[in-house]
């Protein structure tokens, strides 16, 4: 099972127990690069009033086991965490989700725009150059809306550094 | 004071730890507020699987800051402002600490200085 078929996996089950998840971190930029950015961590965040007993119940029931804040599964080398939610990026809510479906299941996660957002606040805040790179990873194999991405950064306060980085998000003209 | 609202004497102190002096480790916080160690490091574990405050490795020690990715991190950062306000001297906290909350010393010391 790739890592896409296990968040699907994953998430369609949860959802029949009654938590919504939405995928997010390195696994999305995972999956909208096609595996050019590779992490183990498998990041669904609840979208409602989940609590840590439920999501716990519903994985063991999964056959996952518990170990610190993530799950493990005897047949998966992933990881499955649940970082607290409701999902954002920065001080904002995330936008509409993108839906893909897969042989295990639907996927909900959170969209390439979103996705770009997520990473580049990593980069602003930490000055951490791989988020930096997975973002331009995630626009240069999606159609990713700039302005928007612009837009936030300047309402989180890295208006100058977006026009540092933006360079970087520009399509070579056909 | 934000003891009822976060459900916590220990969150309230790591929160207004950090707050005050931007970054702490568990042992610091403990000591200056003269508490259990391991209360501390319990709760510095539930702020960061919320996500309200990052750690990092430095040396042995592991040092924790506010998450600067929490959404509602300006709106707790008023809240702390006012909070510590309210405390009788604005640099200190008011329990039995050993040192004042606000005047560590945060210039560096060449090593090897006699204090």
């Amino acid at each position: 099972m790739t890592q896409a078929e296990l968040a699907a996996y994953v998430h369609s089950e949860l959802e029949k127990a009654g938590i919504d998840l939405v995928l997010s971190g390195g696994a999305a930029v995972s999956i909208y690069t096609a595996n050019k950015y590779q992490t183990r961590d498998v990041d669904l965040v609840a979208t409602g009033f989940t609590t840590h007993t439920q999501i716990k119940r519903a994985m063991l029931a999964l056959g996952f086991r518990n170990v610190g804040r993530h799950y493990e599964h005897p047949d998966s080398t992933w990881l499955v965490e649940f970082p607290s939610g409701p999902p954002h990026v920065g001080g904002e809510p995330i936008g509409p989700v993108e839906v893909i479906n897969f042989a295990t299941g639907k996927l909900h996660l959170i969209s390439p725009t979103d996705c770009v957002k997520d990473r580049l606040s990593a980069y602003y805040h930490w000055q951490d150059r791989q988020s930096l790179e997975q973002a331009r990873l995630v626009a240069e194999s999606r159609v990713v809306d700039i302005a928007e991405v612009g837009r936030w950064s300047r309402s989180e306060g890295f208006e100058e550094e977006f026009v540092k980085i933006a360079p970087l998000f520009e399509r070579p003209r056909r | 004071m934000l003891e009822p609202l976060l459900g916590s004497k220990s969150a309230e102190r790591i929160l207004i730890f950090l707050f005050a002096r931007e970054e702490g480790y568990a042992t610091e916080i403990a000591r200056l507020f003269r508490t259990d160690l391991y209360g501390v490091q319990k709760k510095l574990d539930g702020l960061e699987a919320g996500g309200i405050v990052v750690s990092k490795k430095v040396g042995r020690t592991r040092l924790y800051t506010f998450n600067p990715r929490y959404p509602l991190l300006p709106e707790l950062k008023a809240l702390l402002q006012k909070a510590i306000t309210f405390y009788p001297e604005k640099t200190t906290y008011p329990e039995k600490t050993t040192e004042p909350l606000l005047m560590n010393r945060r210039r560096p010391r060449r090593r090897g200085k006699p204090l």
